[in-house]
């Protein structure tokens, strides 16, 4: 009997040991130390070949499936199926400059106001029809009732939409705004026919739900891929457009499939198996070191116009002292965070990201340094009482790795004497939060990317008091010589000048310090050295990329080789 | 007429129940801390949009009546948009449920026949090594969640050994096949495209398998000790002595009575699976209802919220009564209302 026991308990140990095995997988490398925003060597290509390679088929995965209709939505997947379905009437270059697109010429008027296009007249939709200006009105118009995805960005500040004939489109402003030629590429034009045909009831009037039903599964674009098939909470898949007015490269995907899902075993096991080709940017540091083990496997690392910002809340005790905010900005080890916490970022010397036009380092620097973060925290009024305050720290349990900032904060802010707590917030309780002032926790991370391809947009982002209470803006400024400055700013018609108002504002706002700017984020991802990807070419290459979001993923101009 | 009547009962209660529960689930997900209508639009839309969309959702008017609209809308089919998908709630059910019946159908095919298999095997050599062996992986089966199992057999069968697909409902290059029921693989089979339905059908595997696993040695550790104890019953051992062979005995005397304590549990446990399917469906990107539930909670997506946990509820009360019926069937003593 004894026997039989004593078997009994060795089985169950040797079973608990072999799942326990399984579970923890192989060793890990330790983690390679890397300057900023350098490349990773290329691998030697291992002869395979890869059923992409024959299908001509390209994979990408993102946080959800994406929601394909321009009007809604505004994340990354979206953004990201946008640029492939539909087209604009401009476009931005890698370079940073507004490329012609459906437009093939546009004049201004001296005052800013009257912008006129002419459009080509070669391009057809994806049921072959001709695209003429009453479809980039008729665009223009259901962007701005809806009210949602980008259509913030046209709401204040187009007046009219006119088509003098069938290819020239005359917008009138209400106001001048001189980035306006940069937003027009989130203007994704729409069949006019095609939705009108396809309307279901809805909330707005005559236009009923102005295409919203249909278009959540249907593209009605010019672009170069059109959508074969829509899988909810699955992927897009989409084919390229026989008919495209544009140019393919050589080898160009056939197929695209944009699959939503950032699991981590999820995605190890879909580049494993070849049947993904590039890996979403949400992955942890450690994922993507597995996954650049992989044969014929390369990482690539970008700056795309992303900053990770701690913002504090200037109206809660004790952020609301510029002091105490000072002092959290010079305890922390930037350099630190950007090698052995988020290899490849770089750090942040703006709120506004590296690369956009606009931007400038020459504004004063928050360098670690803790004998000046006590100097700081010593002539605040709470220096005394400094401990009594809670300073609660939110981070998004979304994005695993803000946890490291969180953490980072609240152990050297205990040797300041600083009361951190730190709080892991769902990105929607986070949302909620900082809607109001009382809720807005201490200090929020959150990475911020601008709307359009200008400094004006993150400032005006950041620090309007048009968008406090916004998960874009949780410092609640209020702040009018700032107001004033910005709009000022976004009035100047000459580029000069106006980059000129941008850098005094990041200058204003440094010495404010309502924010620190934790570091520029490498946005990251894994892809099999088959893919001629541009943006990915011009990064290794130090050159510079898209900081438009979506505008890396111009599928027509990627390679299966 | 007695099992009619019983039915007819049962469905009578069943009306009870769901209307207690959408009452619940309707004050709860809307007296939930956020603003579904700002998380629909995002935080830059107009005001405008806003206050239509708070209009079209009825979210200005006093709760009882938002609960009038919607319980207008279900015997009406008209379960509202989904802020999340932005199209009506019945179409968004009408995709994902048949995704995640087919799942859960699986997992029960799973559960029933490897339990019965399992504790057949270990009350057939009790006490012996294939009994201590199935009780060790009883033991880990319970004990393991269902993601993590999801997680090791997603690494084993698609990353270590790469033998069948894993991930998805189909490989990339099959297109869906021509919709019936929206179960892939009887659709397949229906439409003649074999391919795709074999193609669904490997990628149906694991992830059933994953979700089946903890209730499958659970009921077969059931199993195997009701039948261990029926095996010490007078009726046995005179089958026995009849000269009836142990073969014959363990199918067709022992088995079927031994099943009634599983099969309540069984019951339940599948009714569960929906709900439970959540974490493995995201863990395989499965397009199913019960992720499409999860999101919406997040998303606080008021009408997608309390269609799904209706719908949960309507199979839970359905498979309860199926239950009752099938141990009836079993146990003559409870059809025929003896001792």
């Amino acid at each position: 009997m004894l026997k039989r026991k004593s078997w009994l308990l060795l089985l169950t140990l040797l079973t608990m040991l072999c799942l326990l095995l399984t579970a923890c997988g192989g060793a890990e490398e330790p983690a390679q130390e890397q300057p900023a925003a350098e490349q990773p060597a290329a691998e030697q290509p291992s002869g395979a070949t890869y059923q992409a390679q024959t299908d001509k088929t390209l994979r990408i995965s993102q946080s959800d499936a994406p929601n394909i209709d321009p009007g809604v939505g505004s994340d990354y997947s979206s953004c990201m199926a946008y640029v492939n379905l539909y087209d604009t009437l401009v476009y931005p270059t890698l370079e940073g400059e507004m490329a012609p697109m459906l437009a093939t010429e546009w004049t201004t008027s001296d005052d800013g106001l009257e912008w006129t296009f002419t459009l080509r007249e070669d391009v057809k939709f994806h049921d072959g029809t001709p695209l003429t200006a009453s479809d980039v009105i008729f665009s223009f118009n259901r962007i701005m009732t809806m009210g949602e995805g980008f259509g913030f960005l046209f709401n204040n500040y187009v007046a009219t939409v006119e088509a003098p004939d069938d290819y020239t489109v005359k917008i009138t402003l209400t106001k001048a705004f001189a980035p306006f030629l940069t937003i027009l590429s989130r203007l994704y034009v729409l069949n006019e026919d095609l939705v009108m045909a396809n309307l279901a009831d809805g909330a707005y009037g005559e236009m009923k739900d102005y295409g919203k039903a249909y278009l959540s599964d249907h593209d009605a674009g010019s672009g170069a891929y059109m959508v074969k098939e829509m899988r909810k909470q699955d992927r897009m898949i989409a084919t390229a457009f026989g008919d495209y007015w544009g140019e393919f490269t050589a080898n160009a995907p056939q197929t695209i499939e944009i699959v939503g899902g950032t699991q981590t075993a999820t995605i190890r096991t879909l580049m494993t198996n070849a049947e993904l080709e590039i890996s979403d940017q949400w992955q942890t540091e450690e994922a993507y070191q597995a996954l650049d083990q992989l044969p014929d496997v390369d990482m690539t690392e970008m700056f795309v116009g992303s900053v990770l910002y701690a913002m504090m809340n200037t109206t809660k005790a004790p952020m609301d002292d510029v002091h105490v905010r000072k002092a959290i900005a010079y305890m922390l080890d930037y350099e630190m965070i950007v090698t052995r916490l988020f290899p490849g970022c770089m750090v942040a010397k703006s709120p506004v990201p590296y690369g956009l036009p606009g931007y400038t380092e020459d504004i004063p620097q928050y360098e670690y340094n803790m004998e000046k973060a006590a100097e700081e925290l010593a002539q605040s009024k709470y220096a005394d009482t400094i401990g009594d305050y809670e300073i609660n720290v939110a981070w998004i349990s979304e994005v695993p790795d803000e946890e490291k900032i969180a953490l980072l904060i609240q152990s050297v802010g205990e040797e300041l004497g600083l009361n951190v707590v730190v709080e892991k917030t769902p990105w929607l309780t986070h949302v909620e939060n900082v809607a109001k002032q009382d809720t807005t926790p201490c200090i929020s991370l959150t990475f911020v990317t601008a709307d359009y391809n200008e400094a004006g947009s993150q400032l005006f982002l950041r620090f309007h008091s048009s968008t406090t209470g916004t998960w874009q803006q949780t410092e609640w400024l209020n702040d009018a010589t700032l107001d004033a400055m910005i709009e000022d700013a976004l009035v100047t018609l000459d580029r000069d000048a106006r980059f000129q108002k941008y850098a005094e504002i990041q200058q204003y706002v440094a010495d404010l310090c309502p924010c620190i700017n934790v570091f520029n984020q490498a946005e990251k991802h894994a892809y099999y050295n088959f893919v001629g990807w541009p943006a990915a070419e011009a990064a290794a290459a130090g050159e510079p990329v898209s900081l438009v979001m979506g505008y890396n993923y111009m599928f027509k101009d990627f390679s299966i080789n | 007429m007695d099992l009619l009547k019983f039915i007819l009962k049962r469905l009578a209660q069943a009306i009870f129940v769901l209307f207690g529960l959408s009452i619940v689930i309707f004050v709860i997900s809307r007296i939930v801390p956020g603003d579904p209508a700002r998380m629909a639009l995002g935080s830059r839309a107009s005001d405008e949009a806003y206050a239509a969309l708070r209009a079209e959702m009825h979210l200005e008017e006093p709760l009882a009546r938002q609960y009038g609209y919607w319980i207008k809308g279900v015997f009406t089919g008209d379960l509202g948009n989904s802020i999340t998908t932005k199209r009506a709630v019945s179409i968004d059910l009408r995709d994902f449920l048949p995704a995640t019946l087919e799942l859960v159908m699986m997992s029960a095919v799973f559960m029933v026949i490897f339990s019965i298999l399992l504790g057949k095997v270990a009350a057939r050599y009790r006490d012996k090594w294939p009994d201590a062996l199935i009780r060790v992986l009883s033991y880990s089966g319970v004990a393991i969640p269902a993601f993590v199992m999801a997680i090791l057999l997603l690494l084993l069968f698609g990353y270590k050994w790469e033998v069948i697909p894993v991930i998805g409902r189909l490989s990339s290059g099959f297109a869906a096949p021509a919709r019936v029921t929206g179960m892939y693989v009887l659709d397949g089979i229906l439409s003649g495209q074999i391919a795709t339905a074999w193609n669904a059908f490997l990628h149906l595997l694991v992830p059933a398998l994953a979700l089946a696993a903890g209730g499958l040695f659970q009921e077969a550790r059931i199993i195997r000790t009701a039948m261990t104890d029926n095996l010490t019953k007078d009726y046995i051992n005179a089958s026995k002595g009849y000269g009836v062979p142990n073969r014959l005995i363990m199918r067709k005397y022992l088995l079927k009575p031994s099943m009634i304590p599983a099969v309540s549990v069984m019951g339940l446990d599948i009714a569960a699976l929906m709900a439970n399917a959540f974490l493995v469906e995201t863990i395989f990107t499965w397009p199913g209802i019960s992720r499409y539930g999860m999101t919406a909670m997040l998303s606080k997506d008021l009408n997608a919220i309390s269609a799904v946990i209706l719908i949960f509820g309507m199979i839970f009360v359905l498979v309860n009564i199926a239950v009752d019926l099938i141990v009836a069937w079993l146990d003559p003593r409870i059809r025929l209302g003896g001792d």
